[in-house]
C-alpha cells in the first residue's frame, strides 16, 4: 500500500497550522514530559561521569576499608531514624595499624569526620568538615596544596590545612597561612592550604573544597581520645592482585573485630559506587514522575486528535469517498499526531538540557550529553505519539464516508 | 454525439439493500435492474426515500448491497477488499455532492488534484492535472481562491472539476444542482452535458423535472424500484416511447415527469 508520506506531512502542517495555539498547547505537554526525563538522564549521566573518572584517576591500587552497613530499603527511606543512623563506626586504629603491617601495603590513611563548628572570631562559615587524619592521605589521594605544607608527623598539634573555599569564607583569602581559627572552640594554626579540587562529588564523601585537615592525633582529642574511622584509603605496592588484598584486609580485620563482619573492602569500580541507596531511590521516583508527565502528554496529544478527528469528520468522508482507503486515513492521522509529539520531543530535549544546565548552577555536577539521551527523548516522544495517535487514528479511519458526508447538510 | 450503447459500464442485476432488523426492517433498494451503457447520462428521479441515494453510494462503491449482482467495468465487485474499493473509488469514480464538499483550508487546486493523491501520482503531476482541468472549466484564475471565495456556481464547478481530474469511468452526480439557485443550476447543467459530450457516462440524482431535460434517458424510483425507465432495453416496446430523447441533447425540451406511473 501506499504511504504518501510526503502528502501527509503536508496535510497534517496544514491542519497543525489552522489550529496553532491548540497545537502548541499539546506540544508544550509533550515537552514538559520530555524535558523532565532529558534533564534526569541528562544530569544523572553527570554523576556517572564523575564517578566513572574517579575510578579511572584511581588506578587500579586503590582500595578502600569503611563500615559494613545493610542496605537500605524502601522502608528506611520514610523511617527518619533507620537503626544504623546513630551508630559508630567499628573502624579503629588498631585497623590502620593491621593494614599497614601488611606487605603489600604501600601506604594507608584513616579518615575520620568530625562535626563542630570552624570559625574565626567574626565568621562562621555555613560549611566545612573537619576530617582527622594521617600525613599518608596527602599521597593516597593525590592532594596537592597551593601554599605551605600538609601535616606531617612533625607538625604541631594545633595546626590545620585547609581547603581553598573553607580559607576563602574563614579570611577571604587563599593565602591565609599562618592565620588562626577557632575549631570546636581550641585555636588552630592554618599551616597549608589545599590546591582547589572541586570534586564534590568523590569516594571519599568529602569535598576536600571546605575541609579542615588536622593530624588523627587532634581529632581523637576531640573524640575522647577514641579514633572513630569512617574510611580507611589503602594504597597498594605495584603489581598487587587487588582481589586477594582485599580479601586478606578483610580477614585481618574480621580477627580484630572478634570474627564480626562489620567493615568491608572495596576496590575498582565499586569504591565509585554512590554509598547512599539515597540517591538511587530518589533518581527513580523523579524517573517515574517524569514518565507520568509524559503520560499526561500523551493523553494531551489523544484528546486533541480525537477533536480534530470528529472537526474533520466531512474532509474524512471526502478523502474516503475520492479514493482514500483506511489505511492512508490512519497515516494521515498518525502522521499528524507524530509530528506533534515529534516536536514536543524537540522541544523538550531543548528545555531539558536548559533545566539541566540552570540547576547544574546550583548543584555540584554538569550535566552530560550522550547520543542515548537523543534516543531515548526521540524514542519517547515517537512512541508517545503512535501510543496515543493511533486510537483516533483508527477512528478516522473508521469513520463511514456516507454517514460523514451527510453530516452537515 | 458519441456514445454508442456498446459496452455496459455498470451492470446491476437484482440489487437489494437492506436497513435495519426486526420489526424495523426495511428494504432502500428492493430488486433493481439496470444497465448503464458508456457515454449515456442518467437521471434518476424519484420522491424522498425511494432508494436513489443508496443506489448511487452502492454504484459508488460506498456502500455495499445485502443482495444481488454489480459489475462494475464487467468485473464483479462482491468480493472486493476494503484497500480495493477504494483504489477503484480513486481511479475510476468521480464522486459529486450536493454540499459540494471542498475542503476549507485547501485552495482550488488542491481540493481538484485531491482525488490524484490516492492514485498515487506525484505532486507536481496532480496540480499540472488539475489545473489543465479547471482550465477546461475555464476556472484557471480562480486556482489559488479558497472555496469561502467562491460563489455557489463556482463551487460546484470546482466540484466538478475534482471529480473529472481522475478521468473516471463513470461520474456521479447526487443533487448536484440542490443548493443552487436555478441560473446556477443551468450552468452547472451546461456544464455536466458539455463533459458528457466529451463522452464521460453520467448519473445524477434529482429532484428538479426540469433538469432531466439534459439527460439521454430518465429513471424514476419508487420504494426501492425502478418505477419508469425511459430507455428499458428488454422491454422497449412497452416503455419507451416515441419522446425517447436518445441522441438529443440540452436544446430539446421535454417532460419527462409526465412518463409516471406505469409499473416494472
Amino acid at each position: 500500500m501506499r504511504i504518501l508520506l510526503s502528502d501527509h506531512y503536508r496535510t497534517a502542517r496544514q491542519s497543525l497550522d489552522r489550529a496553532r495555539l491548540r497545537t502548541l498547547l499539546t506540544v508544550t505537554g509533550v515537552a514538559i514530559g520530555v524535558a523532565s526525563i532529558t534533564t534526569i538522564l541528562a544530569l544523572a549521566g553527570g554523576v556517572n561521569k564523575i564517578i566513572d573518572k574517579q575510578v579511572a584517576d584511581l588506578g587500579h591500587s586503590i582500595a578502600v576499608i569503611r563500615p559494613h552497613t545493610n542496605e537500605p530499603t524502601l522502608a528506611d527511606l520514610s523511617n527518619p531514624s533507620p537503626s544504623n543512623a546513630y551508630s559508630t563506626s567499628p573502624l579503629v586504629e588498631r585497623d590502620v595499624k593491621t593494614v599497614l603491617d601488611m606487605p603489600e601495603t604501600d601506604q594507608a590513611a584513616p579518615l575520620m569526620t568530625l562535626s563542630g563548628s570552624v570559625r574565626t572570631k567574626y565568621v562562621t562559615p555555613k560549611r566545612s568538615t573537619i576530617v582527622a587524619t594521617t600525613p599518608a592521605l596527602e599521597s593516597v589521594n593525590h592532594l596537592t596544596l597551593s601554599d605551605g605544607q600538609f601535616i606531617d608527623s612533625v607538625t604541631k598539634q594545633n595546626t590545620a590545612v585547609l581547603g581553598t573555599q573553607l580559607s576563602i569564607d574563614l579570611f577571604g583569602t587563599e593565602q591565609s597561612v599562618g592565620q588562626t581559627f577557632l575549631i570546636r572552640g581550641q585555636s588552630y594554626t592554618v599551616i597549608g592550604v589545599l590546591k582547589r579540587e572541586n570534586k564534590p562529588i568523590n569516594y571519599n564523601n568529602i569535598d576536600f573544597d571546605y575541609a579542615a585537615v588536622i593530624s588523627l592525633t587532634s581529632g581523637k582529642l576531640f573524640n575522647g581520645g577514641v579514633a572513630q574511622i569512617q574510611q580507611i584509603n589503602v594504597k597498594a605496592k605495584n603489581g598487587t592482585d587487588m582481589r586477594a588484598f582485599s580479601h586478606k584486609i578483610d580477614q585481618a580485620l574480621q580477627k580484630n573485630h572478634d570474627g564480626q563482619k562489620d567493615s568491608e573492602v572495596v576496590t575498582d569500580s565499586a569504591i565509585a559506587k554512590p554509598t547512599s541507596n539515597l540517591f538511587r531511590w530518589v533518581s527513580s521516583v523523579m524517573t517515574a514522575v517524569a514518565g507520568i508527565s509524559l503520560i499526561v502528554g500523551g493523553v494531551g496529544i489523544m484528546n486533541i486528535m480525537l477533536v480534530g478527528v470528529s472537526e474533520r469528520t466531512r474532509e474524512i468522508g471526502l478523502r474516503k469517498a475520492v479514493g482514500a482507503s483506511n489505511l492512508t486515513i490512519v497515516s494521515q492521522f498518525l502522521i499528524e499526531s507524530l509530528i506533534i509529539s515529534a516536536l514536543g520531543g524537540l522541544l523538550g530535549f531543548i528545555s531539558g538540557y536548559l533545566v539541566a544546565f540552570f540547576i547544574s548552577l546550583v548543584i555540584p555536577y554538569d550535566p552530560t550529553f550522550t547520543w542515548s539521551i537523543v534516543g531515548w527523548a526521540a524514542l519517547l516522544s515517537l512512541g508517545v505519539g503512535i501510543v496515543f495517535g493511533l486510537y483516533p487514528a483508527f477512528r478516522a479511519s473508521r469513520k463511514d464516508p456516507i454517514e460523514s458526508l451527510r453530516r452537515y447538510h | 454525439m458519441a456514445k454508442s450503447a456498446s459496452k455496459p459500464v455498470i451492470e446491476l442485476t437484482d440489487l437489494k439493500k437492506r436497513f435495519g432488523i426486526g420489526d424495523a426492517e426495511h428494504y432502500a433498494l428492493d430488486g433493481v435492474d439496470l444497465t448503464v451503457n458508456k457515454g449515456e447520462f442518467i437521471a434518476i428521479m424519484g420522491p424522498s426515500g425511494c432508494g436513489k441515494t443508496t443506489l448511487l453510494n452502492i454504484i459508488g462503491l460506498l456502500d455495499r448491497p445485502t443482495d444481488g449482482e454489480y459489475l462494475l467495468d464487467g468485473e464483479s465487485v462482491e468480493d472486493l477488499r476494503g484497500g480495493q474499493a477504494s483504489r477503484i473509488r480513486a481511479g475510476r469514480i468521480g464522486f459529486i455532492f450536493q454540499s459540494f464538499n471542498l475542503i476549507e483550508r485547501l485552495n482550488v487546486l488542491e481540493n481538484v488534484a485531491l482525488p490524484l493523491t490516492y492514485s498515487g501520482l506525484p505532486h507536481m503531476k496532480r496540480i499540472q492535472r488539475a489545473s489543465d482541468v479547471l482550465k477546461s472549466f475555464h476556472l484557471q484564475e480562480r486556482e489559488y481562491y479558497m472555496p469561502w471565495q467562491l460563489s455557489g456556481g463556482q463551487t460546484q464547478r470546482v466540484a466538478i472539476a475534482r471529480a473529472l481530474v481522475n478521468n473516471p469511468s463513470i461520474i456521479l452526480a447526487d443533487e448536484p444542482t440542490g443548493n443552487l439557485d436555478s441560473k446556477s443550476s443551468h450552468i452547472i447543467m451546461e456544464e455536466l452535458s458539455e463533459i458528457h459530450k466529451r463522452g464521460n457516462t453520467i448519473l445524477m440524482v434529482t429532484h428538479n423535472p426540469n433538469l432531466t431535460t439534459y439527460a439521454t434517458r430518465v429513471i424514476t424510483m419508487l420504494d426501492g424500484k425502478i418505477d419508469t425507465d425511459t430507455a428499458e432495453p428488454r422491454e422497449a416496446a412497452l416503455k419507451v416511447s416515441t419522446k425517447r430523447p436518445l441522441g438529443k441533447s440540452a436544446k430539446t425540451k421535454k417532460k419527462p415527469s409526465k412518463r409516471k406511473g406505469k409499473k416494472s
